[in-house]
């Protein structure tokens, strides 16, 4: 049969040129696309990674290509006090926030999950504090937390139970704009959650209900069970989005009272800002980057945005 | 080829009176700024203009059809807050930009920007008499407001358009009156005050604007204290010292016990309202807000009154800060640019801001001096413009707004800003947020390149 083998070999090598043609076409394809998200995506974050690597001030331009010690950056970053009370904070602020989020969308969500018409009318009233621009939702609510202006300090002070003000409390400025980003934020969980209420189907739930299971019951182990994987798409997207924070907090308390609200976003923005030190603000821009993909990775390790209700 | 002085003033009034008779009355247009022989040296320009909000940048929006009328150049003039004006300043000057053809020197960062190279040297414009009439008269710019916008070797970057200098002032002085006393002179002597007007129908003793770096450094110069050893040859911090300490606590102790709800947030503004409005009484804070408290808006117009800035046991340090006008280097109308700046500082248009405007921090000495101007200045029998000048004057003299126009002031300001609200809001003693404020600036100064 040694005679066959040119043949066989013949065919396995059409087989592989084959192959190898329809790869490179492939790739044809995927090469435009690749190029947009290179240069639109990749360029500017390893330009970010070559700034963070240099001590660049630019009141100093002798800095700019200045690599002599690539890692001074972070190492400062790990001495830093202020740097690690930012990430404490940010934890903080982004727990709360969409904790809050979460637990108002998803309420707020079950109780307008009714097939009536007047209830189909306020979903949408309910969405207006999302499509606010961030700077009109910071102005509403410095003028609710500033004692001065505000209805709501006036009407605690005629019911005789005046408060000091919320953003000028350490212990409580924090949370101060944990609820206001909640109000702007918790109807993109009520949408999400909404919708997928509306994809449950109903023999799961009337089988559950005819074997006896309470409405807990059916919430916790039903309801939930579906809602689980957009519960954790929407967690995803507001805790990424909540290391953004800047509007509120440049306007309600410019990240203090001290340096009680600098989250970490705050902090890299004063370094770059205000003081022109881009790449120590790149270094803390790349440590958030890396926060961000942290994230995203045991999210999708753990698996919690797949669907079990089997 | 430079373009001929569009605003020549009196000269060019003259000449056009001349060119009117020459011509016939009827080519003049009553009403018109006056334009050099007819000529529009600037038709087609469009000049980006930016400073901070203030009553001068306001009053030169609303003349601004003048000048472009005159000039034929189309002027957009951006006026955001302070804090949002130097952030973007700072970037558009330290990325080269030439999005802007005038911007204002910032007090804080004049040493930073004139220092690298950011602005254009405005004395060859000044000197050339095909773009400047000689009865312009730089020299009439109080030389204290014109060395900060000046480098070390003398060359002139900015005009001083304002100038605030930091005074005391009761918005209800009747309360003090009520209560046997007058304005405080001394730190003790206002302590005492504020134990006896203070809550005084529900209007707060103290109130003064979140940005420490500028309103507590008085205090801290009146104890004894200083920013930087010996500014700007020693930028070695000197916070960690026990004046420094006893002036945090003096200051953050008169902002806890007599300030109004939630007063670690109050910016200028809010400040002003609240003594226009009696919700607070006294403050030490700039002359261009307290001013305003005299003025036709507020409610407390009869019952105002001024006293410099208290002494303590070093003496009396008033603040004083002024801005100045300048052209990026980058810009692209550097002709138009100085053009504007020439009109905007003519001795004319500041002239008429303080008749027709009550513009009340001129930088000219000649509108310091004038009739127009004690006019203005005078409220309620207390004279504005002696103290004003006189705080100018202790300023020059003693040389303690020295730490002010460092290069790196703006770092040490915000350490300021956050330690006193870090006292104020209990989260710090005030020898605990002084140490953090001393070893946050050293840490920011030596980033910055500064040996220490």
């Amino acid at each position: 049969m040694a005679f066959l083998k040119p043949v066989f070999a013949n065919v396995d090598r059409a087989a592989a040129g084959w192959e190898r043609r329809r790869r490179r076409a492939y790739l044809a394809g995927l090469l435009p696309a690749l190029v947009v998200l290179g240069v639109i995506t990749l360029l500017p974050g390893l330009f970010l990674l070559g700034v963070s690597l240099t001590p660049l001030s630019l009141v100093n331009p002798s800095t700019v290509f200045d690599f002599s010690d690539p890692l001074g950056n972070y190492r400062e970053l790990l001495r830093d006090g202020r740097f690690h009370n930012s990430v404490l904070l940010q934890l903080h602020l982004s727990a709360t926030s969409v904790g809050l989020q979460l637990a108002v969308g998803l309420g707020v969500a079950l109780l307008l999950n009714v097939r009536a018409r007047f209830f189909e009318a306020i979903r949408t009233a309910f969405l207006i504090p999302m499509v606010l621009p961030p700077i009109v939702v910071a102005l509403i609510w410095k003028i609710l937390y500033t004692p001065d202006v505000s209805p709501l300090h006036r009407l605690l002070e005629e019911v005789g139970l005046p408060i000091d003000s919320l953003i000028t409390d350490p212990g409580l400025a924090i949370w101060a704009i944990a609820v206001a980003e909640t109000w702007q934020w918790f109807p993109f969980t009520m949408l999400m959650v909404l919708a997928t209420l509306q994809l449950i189907p109903d023999e799961p739930l009337e089988a559950a209900r005819i074997d006896g299971a309470s409405r807990w019951q059916v919430f916790r182990h039903i309801v939930l069970a579906y809602l689980r994987p957009a519960l954790v798409v929407c967690g995803l997207f507001r805790l990424i989005d909540s290391l953004k924070a800047f509007p509120l907090i440049y306007v309600l308390t410019n990240g203090g009272p001290g340096t009680a609200t600098e989250v970490t976003n705050y902090y890299g923005f004063i370094e770059a800002f205000n003081f022109s030190y881009w790449g120590y603000a790149s270094a803390i821009a790349v440590i958030m980057l890396g926060g961000a993909f942290a994230v995203s990775w045991l999210v999708s390790r753990l698996g919690w945005n797949e669907v079990h209700h089997d | 080829m430079a373009p001929k002085h569009p605003f020549p003033h009196e000269f060019s009034r003259r000449r056009l009176l001349a060119g009117a008779a020459a011509f016939g009355g009827g080519l003049l247009l009553p009403g018109k700024a006056p334009v050099y022989g007819g000529a529009k040296p600037f038709a087609g320009v469009t000049l980006n203009v930016s400073t901070f909000n203030a009553p001068f940048a306001r009053i030169l929006t609303k003349w601004l059809p003048e000048f472009e009328e005159a000039t034929g150049a189309k002027v957009v003039y951006d006026t955001p807050a302070f804090p949002v004006y130097n952030q973007r300043a700072d970037l558009e000057l330290s990325t080269g930009g030439a999005a802007y053809d005038v911007l204002n020197i910032t007090f804080i960062y004049s040493s930073r920007w004139i220092g690298a190279g950011w602005f254009t040297p405005l004395d060859d414009y000044i000197r050339d008499v095909n773009r400047t009439p000689a009865d312009w008269d730089v020299e009439d710019f109080l030389p204290g407001l014109r060395a900060p916008e000046s480098d070390k070797a003398g060359r002139l970057y900015g005009i001083p358009w304002t100038v605030d200098t930091f005074i005391s002032g009761a918005s209800r002085f009747d309360l003090f009156k009520d209560a046997g006393l007058g304005l405080p002179d001394t730190t003790d002597e206002l302590v005492t005050a504020l134990k006896a007007v203070h809550g005084k129908e529900k209007v707060a003793g103290f109130v003064t604007d979140n940005h420490y770096g500028w309103t507590f450094v008085p205090f801290l110069q009146a104890f004894g204290g200083n920013v930087f050893r010996n500014p700007p040859d020693d930028l070695t911090p000197v916070l960690d010292t026990p004046e420094v300490v006893a002036a945090a606590e003096y200051f953050a102790r008169i902002l806890k016990e007599f300030g109004p709800n939630g007063v670690l947030s109050y910016t200028e503004d809010q400040t002003l309202q609240a003594l226009q409005n009696g919700r607070a009484n006294y403050s030490a804070i700039g002359q261009t807000y307290l001013s305003q408290v005299g003025g036709p808006n507020s409610r407390t117009a009869s019952t105002v009154a001024y006293s410099p800035v208290v002494r303590g046991p070093a003496g009396r340090f008033p603040g004083v800060a002024t801005h100045g006008l300048g052209i990026p280097a980058a810009s692209k109308n550097k002709d138009a640019a100085w053009a504007f700046i020439q009109w905007a500082l003519s001795k004319k248009s500041t002239r008429r801001a303080i008749v027709e405007e009550r513009y009340a921090s001129p930088t000219r000495r000649s509108d310091f001096e004038s009739a127009e101007f004690k006019r203005i200045t005078s409220v309620n029998g207390y004279d504005l413009s002696g103290l004003i000048s006189s705080a100018v004057d202790l300023a020059a003299k003693q040389g303690h707004m020295k730490y002010r126009t460092v290069p790196v002031y703006p770092q040490v300001d915000q350490q300021l800003n956050k330690a006193i609200a870090n006292i104020v809001s209990g989260q710090l003693s005030p020898k605990q947020a002084i140490e953090q404020a001393q070893a946050g600036s050293i840490t920011d100064l030596r980033r910055a390149g500064v040996a220490i």
